[in-house]
């Protein structure tokens, strides 16, 4: 579990590319593109914490980007106020949903955790959506737009930054986490709960501890992601095409390390920003593709590299390192 | 230091630890016997807070531990392997251990060190950066010793780790049990091999359908009627002669 060195440097190289590119390059496109797998790879980062390094796979995380985005809306929409107040909100929310989550994780494994987070997910997402004098139901909210730091209304470029630091954050968060004590113990846990218990470790607090951790960070990247877009739809921000989506950047970038997730939303990410280019004169008949997409990539990394991108480069170095000898 | 008290556990319509009572002082090394189905793993789970007693207390210490999680118990200083053996798979050998060190110590730096030093004294060093899934299951029941021993309990509970092992396996983890031992481990330990047994405990009992059939030490044991009927045979007994 100690962090391959080749790995940071991999890590530093996109950090400049990503700090760079928008000091070249002006496209909105590119731009949006950019953003756009920064804010899905620390999305999957946050989804991480739980899924990859406690062992707590869940299939509902859209549940708290929704409650991320939602709070920002209504609270810059309906209550005129700042958006990181939103922030905050979707946080101390996020936080006591994660908390009722990772309660349930300790009742439930595996497969059923994952249905259970699931279900949640939906709960919200039928709450929000029929709830109509409050959230204006499957209408959506519009995120006003007001030009400033304090308001989040930003450029692209200013965007990049800001989807960058939190990218940043939450790749450092996961960098301690492999190195320190709570990690460790969190790698005991999700190899094996028993074994853990006997060696003294509070598994069900700690599982807790992960998946509110997760929870909130999730959060934070759904208010960011409805600042950006500057709407809230709810059979976007609650649905499980968006819980898989965190998932399965991490699965197949690599679970469990800090990289995976940034390396599947670059790929995921850019090969649906593509697609969508692409085929969008034709956009009925490809509303679909990304989901052909993901089960490609999923089916490529189960039978080629079933630890991933990052376990794949791994066994590469490994096996060049032998070549070499 | 660990005194049983009338303890029983029922799992349903069967009784699988029926009214035991036993009592470890330290420095002991109890011996756990008894046939397939007798309930010592279930008596183990129970001890260490896997399973809540249907009846009796365990006291550890002079504290009641009922009802307490695994975790609180071993941080008390009882600390059980198991029998089916609970590897972090995917971790190193030296990481597993570290995890158990890191019940005691706050950092990881102090854990890796206590880890190296634990690691070191089960003669497992040579395979400190394996994968703990790629070892062969005589090292893994050594990987389970290992890291039980580095969260520093004053009581330890072997869960059958000589099961399965080769001749030369099974003298190496007799040799460190006996050491642990001597520099003062108080340790019980569930066996079925029953001439390492003879050897190495001070004080056998014998379980038999959940019963504590018998207690003394392994002559007496061995030479005990009801004994023989359960589980030696009439064989074991001519061996020994």
């Amino acid at each position: 579990m100690t962090s391959f060195p080749p790995r940071r440097w991999a890590a530093l190289a996109l950090l400049g590319v990503a700090t760079l590119l928008p000091l070249v390059v002006r496209d909105a496109f590119v731009l949006d593109s950019l953003i756009l797998i920064l804010m899905w790879g620390a999305l999957s980062a946050a989804w991480n914490v739980a899924g990859g390094y406690a062992g707590q796979v869940s299939l509902g995380h859209a549940a708290f980007f929704g409650i991320g985005a939602y709070s920002t809306a209504l609270m810059t929409a309906r209550f005129q106020q700042s958006p990181w107040l939103g922030l905050l909100l979707g946080v101390v929310l996020s936080i006591v949903a994660g908390g009722v989550i990772g309660y349930l994780s300790n009742r439930l494994r595996g497969p059923y955790f994952a249905l259970s987070t699931i279900a949640f997910s939906q709960v919200l997402l039928i709450l929000a959506s029929r709830w109509r004098g409050f959230t204006a139901g499957s209408e959506g909210i519009p995120v006003p737009f007001r030009r400033g730091f304090w308001t989040l209304g930003l450029s692209h470029v200013a965007w990049v930054y800001v989807a960058l630091g939190v990218a940043l954050i939450y790749y450092g968060v996961e960098a301690w986490l492999e190195s320190s004590r709570l990690g460790y113990q969190l790698a005991g846990v999700r190899e094996d709960e028993d074994a853990a218990e006997a060696l003294g470790i509070a598994s069900r607090r700690l599982k807790i501890h992960a998946v509110t951790l997760s929870a909130a960070m999730t959060s934070v990247g759904g208010t960011l992601w409805a600042q950006y877009v500057g709407f809230v739809d709810p059979f976007y921000v609650f649905s499980i095409d968006l819980s898989i989506r965190f998932a399965l950047n991490t699965i197949i970038g690599g679970m469990g390390t800090a990289l995976g997730p940034f390396l599947g939303s670059i790929l995921i990410t850019s090969l649906e920003t593509y697609l969508r280019a692409t085929f969008s004169g034709l956009k009925t008949g490809f509303a679909g593709t990304y989901l052909v997409i993901y089960g490609t990539a999923l089916i490529l990394v189960v039978r080629f590299a079933p630890e991933g991108l990052t376990g794949l480069a791994d066994r590469l170095g490994a096996w060049r390192a032998r070549a070499d000898a | 230091m660990l005194t049983l008290e009338g303890v029983t556990k029922r799992f349903g319509g069967l009784t699988a630890v029926r009214a035991v009572s036993l009592d470890v002082r330290r420095g002991d090394l109890l011996g756990i016997i008894g046939p397939n189905g007798a309930g010592k793993t279930t008596l183990f789970n129970v001890i260490a807070g896997y399973y809540r007693a249907d009846g009796g207390r365990v006291v550890f210490e002079g504290r009641d531990v009922g009802g307490r999680p695994p975790h609180a118990i071993c941080r008390l200083g009882l600390t059980r392997t198991f029998q089916l053996v609970k590897p972090f798979g995917n971790l190193s050998v030296a990481d597993n251990v570290m995890i158990g060190a890191l019940t005691r110590l706050g950092s990881v730096r102090a854990a890796r060190l206590e880890a190296e030093r634990v690691v070191e004294t089960c003669g497992l060093a040579p395979h400190a950066g394996a994968r703990a899934r790629a070892l062969p299951i005589g090292l893994r029941k050594r990987l389970e010793v290992a890291r039980a021993l580095a969260t520093r309990p004053r009581l330890l509970l072997l869960d059958e780790v000589m099961a399965g092992l080769t001749p030369s396996e099974l003298a190496g983890i007799v040799e460190l049990i006996r050491r642990l031992h001597a520099d003062g481990l108080t340790l019980i330990v569930i066996e079925h091999i029953m001439a390492a047994m003879m050897r190495l405990a001070e004080r056998i009992v014998v379980l038999h359908h959940g019963e504590a059939i018998a207690e003394g030490t392994p002559g007496e044991v061995a030479r005990d009627r009801r004994v023989i009927d359960a589980y030696l045979g009439e064989e074991f007994v001519l061996a020994q002669a």
